[in-house]
Parts: C-alpha cells; structure tokens; sequence
C-alpha cells in the first residue's frame, strides 16, 4: 500500500472532504437565473446554435412549472431560493475540456483530488477517470487501449463540439426530456461539465471509467451532464463520486444522467455521494435498456441536506433487465428520499430492487418507488425489498412503494421491514468481546454489504469508511 | 372544492330535512356545519404517479345523483342481549346526550368534501351502544336502499370491558330503470373504551350501476381492541377508507379486506393505522380477485408516532388476477417515528399459480373447476377472520356466485 493510501486511510474522512480551497475563478455568472445567463454560459463555452437554443427552451420550461410541493412526505425545498445560486463558474486553467496529466493543473486544484484520492485510484483500478471542479471538467483521461477500441470518454461540452450528432439526437431528447420535471428543466437550461461516454459494439470496458464532482466555492450550483451510450453487446461500469464542503449557505447539485443500453448491452452506474450536509441533491438518472440489454443502478447516498432521487430505468425490449440496490444513510438535520422507478414496457422484462436505510440523530430516510408493468409486458417479473434500520427515537424512516400492474401474466412481489438494531445482536457481540460501538457498526456493515460488494474494492472500503465516520461520536 | 350538485344544496334543504325528522337543535346545527365546510373542502387524495391517476372521484357521481330529500331505505336492526341497536330517531329520543357527546367526535365530519356531504345529509344511521362488561354477538344492520342517494351514519360506542361482534350489509332493490344509479355513503365511528372488543364487518353488495364512498374510522382506547372486515362485491365504483387510531396503551387493530371486481368495477380501498401510544399492535390483510376489465387501487399506511414504544405492525395485501385485462395499483406504505418497532409489509400480485392448476388438472379436476378452487382458497385467511357466523357464509356466497357468472 502506498504512503498517499496510509495517509488516506488514517485521515479523518470529514477533513478529507471537507476542506476549502480559496480559488481563482476565471469566469462565475451572476446570481440568479434569466435568459442573459444562459447566453453568457453559452459565450462562454462557444456553444453551437442549437444547445444554446435547446438551453433557452428549457429555461421557458423551468419558469413555467412550479416547485414540487405536493409529494407525500418530501424533503422541505422552501428555503431554496434558486435565485441564490451561482449557476456557473469556470475555473481558471489553460486548457478547455480539461487536461490530462494531473502536473498540469493549478496547484489548489490538483491538491484537491490528491486528497480525495482520485489520481491514486486512476493508477490502481480504472479504466479513464474525468475530475470536475466547479462547473467545468477539469482532467479527462482514458487508459491508450480504450481509445483505440473506440471508446469515447470525454467531458460533455467537449462532446457537443466533437460528436455533435450523437449528442443531438440523443442529450435531452427520450431519455430525460426538460419537461420531465422542473429540476431537469432546470438542468436542461444551465448545464455545464459532466461526461460523455460511447462505447461501440461487443466492446468491453472490463475496468470501471469514473468521474468525480467536487464543488468547491459557497452559495454554487453544479449541473453536470452525463450520457451514456452503450452499444449492442457492450458493457461498461461507469462510478460517480462527489462531494463538497461545507458552506452555511446552500449548495444545489442537479444533475443529470442519461444511459442508452442497446441490444445485450449491460452497463453498471455506480455512485457514492457524500455532498455535504448544506447541499440540496435534486437529480434526475433515467437509463432506456433495449432488447435483451441490463441497467444496474448502485447508489449510495450519505450525503447532502435533502436528496431527492430516483434512479429509472424503462425497459423497452423483450428480455430486458434491471437491478437497483441503493444505500441511505441520514443523520441529523438530513432528508434523503430516495428509491427507484421502473417501467416494464415489454415482455418477460425483469426488475430487482434492494434498499437499505439507515437513520439516526433526527435524519429522515424514505424509500420512494415505483414500479409500473404495461399491458402487454407479459411473463415479466419484479422484487422489490426495502429494510431499514433506525437507531433512535429522533429519526423517522419512510417507506413509499408505489405499483401500477396492468398485465396479469406477472409475478410481482414487495417486500418491506422497519426495525431498531437488534439488542440480542450487540449482545452477542459483546460476547465476543465487541465495545457497542464495534458491534454496531459491525452489524451496520453487514446490512450495507449487498452494496459495497458491487462496487470495487476502492469504493467499497470508502463507503464502509463513511459510515463508520457518520456514527462516530453518536454512539454509546 | 365547489361541486354543483344537481339537485342544489343550500341551508334550506338541510333544515327541511332535519325538521322533517323533528331533530334537536344541536344536530342540525352540525349538519349546517357541515354545509359551510363544503367549499373550503377537497375530495379525499388519490394517489397520483407521473401519467396515472389511480381514481378519478368525481367518476363517483355524487354531483348528478345526490337527491338530499328523497332518501329511502329499508333497514332491519338484530340486537343481541344487553346491547343497544338503535335507529338515529329512536337513538336521539333515548340517548341524546350520548349521541351529542359521541357523534362526529371519533370520525371528524369535516376530513374531506364527501364525509362533510354525507354529514348535512344523512337520514338513516345505527347506534350500538354497548355498556360496560357486556358481551355481545352477532349484531346485524342490514339496509336496502331505495333511492337514488342515501348517506347512512353508524356509531359505535363500547364501554369499558365491553365486547361485540357487528355485521352491517349494504345493498339495494336492484340496478336503477334509467341506468344513472345510485350513490351510497357511510360513515362508521367507533369510539372503543378500555379493554373493549370491536368486531365490525360490512358487507357491500350493491347493484354494479351504483357507486359507494366509505369512511371507517375507530379510536381504541387502552388495551381496546377495533377489528373491522370488509367485503366489497357490488357498485361500479367504490372508494373505502378503513381506518384506526390506536391511542390507548396496549391497544390493537385488525384491519381485514377483501373485494372481488369483474366487469369494469373499480375499487379504491386503503386500510390505515395510527400508532400513538405505547405496546400497541396492528396487523391489515388486504385480499382482492379481479376479472375482466377491473380494476383496484390500494394504499395501506402503518403511521408509527414518537411516543410509540414498542409496536408491532404488520401489513400484506395480495391480488389475483384472473383475466389479462383487469389492472392492480397498490402502495403499502410505512411512516415510523420511534425506533422501538418491528413493522413490515408485503404485496404481491399475480396470476392463478400454474403448478397448482396442472396439480389439480392431473388429479382429474377440470381447469375450470380447479381456479375456481384456487380462488375460494385464496379467500381463506380473511374468512377465518370474520366472527358472524352469517357474515362469512354471505362472503363464501358472493365469491362462488361470482366464480359461476
């Protein structure tokens, strides 16, 4: 192991991400939203005609629908104002669409992902890593021997200029469209950064690709993009981690994620998130999976003041599949609403999904999901099961399932259970000769395990890390 | 929300049918009450996902239908020894000050638009009035309505150590001349002392041009017990709410429903608890066949508050569907605030299980004959359920008759 991963593993993980960096910002656009900002941001990136347009419309979309306030249960967005939020900083370096050694970014900069350990992992476990700082991407980088196959990983305004007609055909078109939701109007009007991934047919990324997000300054906005086309009978393992520091002015992360699953394809989207607790997480994640293709979604949620959530995925062709496991974790003063969204739009589809909850200190998790099975989709199946664990009397744990079945030739199946962690259980513990505190973040191990044995080993460690700092202090 | 009913509804025709039945002040003035709500009130939520709305409630019909001064019906009360079974007018003349204090203070008349409706307008209605320590069973309300519109208020009120078994059936004197049908509501408040026993099961069987709207609400009080047992069989559309606050320690709920739709029936039925105090248990069993074009929409809500330690709360709901083109919406839901819980829920729905359907056909047993089987079968847990011996031989009744058609 090397000295940078001791030195990782013996630092306190909320030093580790919560450090600020004073920063030179090369552009930030005002406050506040409105149709010059949008052709400022456009300016500045030297955009095409018609993303500046596709932009604008969004923006009309954006001040057309009002703020979701009608949810059963959901996170208080009221003290949001997005007329706060800086929507746009452009960090200062030389290269656009990011370089690709690390030596060459400002030292503030490249001091930041050396912390978080991003250019550690690149050596280690992955594929091509992409690292955004504000609103930019500011490194991109892909191992020789993908390029050469024709994979294409690179930031998503590099994309618009290079791949126009993939990008316009499919950014914001089917998969999430603005009108979605008023969040992804939102993102459809003021993106910037993010990644875009293409991967040809039959080709297979066997190490994962990642992107890291990190805000950096107080009272911003991040808005990334990523697009995800994956080919007949590829496969790709695609990992997004971010986080920021904490500011007492609020933060919003909106982004957006688009995957293209063709024919026998199979993509993993995995995501660790650990926002910090003044950041309002609202994205939209929806993934289309032709014939016979498979969507997986991981995701972990520790972070930011409210989540709201939902990663979907419609399954548009026969024999097409989906598996979601997703993890939450609230502590004091976090909502995190999360869940997942399935549409059976053909026969003998498949879906499972597993959440896992975790709340304590007076934080709130809700699983949130739905799963609808068209008319049509016959011999289609689904299982979902959710359990959570609450460690105290202050905290509240939801639990909202939603099915819409129109097909009888199903097997449809929900499962849910609520409960304290188990007294027997520390006790045997302690038995063995456990402190209470040892037991329970043992027995809070063992109930995240079916998420951090999907993920790679890196990751796993930093999840199981993040857990075991959120119930540090709070117990015994 | 402002309906406009048919018939107009103001003042006036409140006081001329509280005055027609020679009520006391005090009720008509909540009738008035009522009255006033109706603008400021909505229909009772549905549940809405992005593209699907799972009812739509002014398909209910109440705007056309309601007809406040001609309501009839026929109803046969059987009482049971030491219990009071009491129609309102009789209730009002024996028990008025009971009635005064209990009426409206379990079920709030003004949660929604259509519990505030059926709150001005109600002209028949049961009081069962149980005193302390006795134990009674196989009480039965049985009312066929006559009319275009009939809203019906039941209360149920136990003392301490009381304990009774209740049926109460609904249908009517066939499917209306001109095809509009009919709109029936009930409210159902049972207000549970302590260590009460509550069995109440209702039975709905209304002609399927009819439409239904139901509230059922029951307060237990500590280590009282509220059990209630639906059946829905009739009308085109039914919205049920069925629900408990348990808010006496140590107190427990059943709720038990079953429905079987064919056709093009609709049927909205949730099932909800409240756990407010400590030691307190739930259990809800939801169980529904659909054929044809029907179609069902369920929401279950485990609510467990604060200061409730040590709950237990148990939820599970499964459909059947029997044809290709009925439709299933379902969202079991659990709210927990106190950490002192064990609570879970489970749905499913499915089809007929084919091994067990090729099982029978080898033991020689038609594949008719064998789902049909299947189905009874299927219905077993909430049968074992209903106390009125009566009750569950008319459920057995409904589903093979309906097994048969």
């Amino acid at each position: 192991m090397s000295s940078d991963q001791d030195h990782l593993q013996q630092t306190d993980t909320e030093e580790r991400f919560d450090f600020k960096k004073d920063s030179e910002a090369a552009y930030a656009a005002e406050k506040g939203l409105t149709e010059e900002t949008i052709h400022a941001i456009s300016d500045d990136k030297d955009e095409p005609d018609w993303m500046r347009e596709r932009r604008l419309r969004a923006l009309k979309q954006f001040q057309a629908m009002p703020m979701p306030t009608d949810w059963p249960g959901q996170p208080d967005l009221s003290e949001m104002d997005i007329n706060e939020i800086v929507p746009y900083i452009r960090p200062d370096i030389e290269t656009r669409g990011g370089v690709d050694d690390w030596t060459d970014l400002p030292d503030e900069i490249k001091d930041t992902f050396d912390k978080l350990g991003i250019p550690e992992a690149e050596k280690n476990a992955l594929s091509g890593v992409g690292a955004q700082y504000e609103s930019e991407v500011v490194y991109q980088n892909m191992l020789e021997r993908w390029e050469d196959k024709g994979v294409v990983f690179m930031n998503m305004d590099q994309a618009v200029q290079e791949h126009p007609e993939l990008v316009k055909e499919h950014f914001m078109t089917d998969c999430v469209p603005p009108s979605d939701n008023k969040f992804a109007a939102l993102h459809g009007a003021i993106w910037s950064g993010g990644s875009f991934v293409y991967v040809p047919e039959d080709v297979t990324v066997d190490m994962p690709v990642q992107a890291y997000f990190r805000m950096n300054s107080e009272g911003m906005g991040q808005f990334e993009h990523t697009l995800i086309i994956a080919e007949e009978g590829s496969e790709v393992h695609y990992i997004e981690g971010c986080s920021a520091p904490k500011y007492s002015a609020f933060n919003l992360h909106s982004g957006g994620v688009e995957v293209y699953v063709g024919e026998n394809a199979h993509v993993q989207y995995s995501t660790v998130q650990n926002w910090s607790k003044n950041t309002y997480n609202l994205n939209t994640k929806r993934a289309l999976v032709e014939q016979d293709g498979r969507m997986e979604w991981i995701s972990g949620s520790m972070g930011s003041k409210a989540t709201m959530l939902y990663p979907s995925t419609v399954l548009k062709g026969r024999g097409a599949s989906d598996n979601h496991i997703t993890i939450a974790f609230a502590g004091e003063g976090q909502d995190i609403d999360t869940g997942a969204k399935v549409y059976h739009n053909a026969p003998e589809t498949k879906s499972t999904i597993e959440s896992k909850s975790i709340s304590k200190d007076g934080g709130r998790t809700n699983y949130r999901g739905l799963v609808h099975i068209a008319d049509g989709a016959e011999n289609s199946s689904t299982a979902v099961e959710c359990d959570a664990l609450m460690f105290d009397n202050e905290s509240t744990s939801d639990t909202m399932p939603y099915m819409e079945i129109n097909e009888s030739k199903v097997d449809v199946a929900h499962e849910a259970t609520v409960g304290k962690i188990g007294d027997e259980d520390i006790f045997y513990l302690q038995t063995r000769g456990l402190d209470d505190d040892d037991a329970k973040q043992m027995i809070v191990s063992g109930f995240i395990e079916p998420i951090t044995e999907e993920l790679p080993i890196e990751y796993a460690v930093e999840l199981n890390r993040l857990v075991e700092l959120e119930m540090e202090g709070s117990l015994g | 929300m402002s309906a406009t009913l048919k018939q107009g509804l103001t003042a006036d025709t409140v006081r001329e049918l509280s005055e027609a039945r020679d009520e006391p002040e005090w009720l008509l003035e909540r009738r008035l009450d009522a009255l006033d709500a109706l603008d400021d009130l909505d229909l009772p939520d549905v549940i809405q996902t992005p593209g699907r709305r799972w009812t739509n409630l002014t398909d209910l019909k109440f705007e056309q239908l309601v007809d406040p001064l001609n309501q009839a019906d026929e109803t046969e009360r059987v009482t049971a020894e030491g219990v009071e079974v009491l129609d309102f007018e009789t209730a009002l003349d024996e028990h008025e000050e009971l009635l005064r204090e209990e009426f409206g203070s379990t079920l709030d008349p003004q949660s929604n638009y259509l519990t505030a409706l059926s709150a001005a307008l109600f002209t028949t209605g049961t009081l069962i009035y149980v005193p302390e320590g006795v134990d009674a069973e196989d009480v039965k309300i049985r009312t066929e309505m006559r009319s275009r519109s009939l809203f019906s208020h039941t209360l149920v009120v136990t003392e301490e150590s009381a304990s009774v078994t209740i049926l109460e059936a609904i249908d009517d004197e066939g499917p209306t001349d001109d095809d509009e049908g009919r709109y029936f509501s009930n409210l159902v408040e049972v207000a549970a002392g302590a260590n009460s026993n509550v069995q109440f099961g209702s039975l709905q069987n209304l002609s399927e041009d009819a439409y239904c709207y139901t509230l059922k609400h029951g307060i237990a009080g500590d280590d009282a017990t509220v059990n209630w047992i639906e059946g829905n069989f009739g009308t085109q559309l039914t919205r049920s709410d069925v629900e408990t606050e348990l808010n006496g320690e140590g107190s427990e709920s059943q709720i038990v429903g079953s429905f079987f739709g064919h056709e093009d029936q609709h049927f909205d039925v949730n099932a909800r608890v409240w756990h407010n105090a400590e030691h307190t248990t739930a259990d809800l069993v939801t169980r529904g066949v659909l054929d044809d074009t029907a179609r069902s929409v369920y929401e279950g809500v485990q609510d467990v508050g604060r200061d409730a330690w040590d709950t237990s709360s148990y939820q599970r709901e499964n459909t059947l569907m029997l044809s290709d083109d009925s439709e299933a919406d379902a969202s079991p839901k659990l709210i927990i605030k106190n950490h002192d819980t064990e609570a879970s829920h489970s749905a499913t729905v499915g089809q007929v299980d084919q091994q067990d359907l090729f099982y029978m056909n080898s033991r020689g047993i038609s594949p008719e004959q064998a789902r049909n089987m299947l189905v009874e079968g299927f219905f077993v847990p909430v049968l074992e359920e209903i106390a009125v011996e009566e009750f569950r031989d008319d459920v057995e009744a409904l589903v093979q008759e309906r097994l048969r058609n």
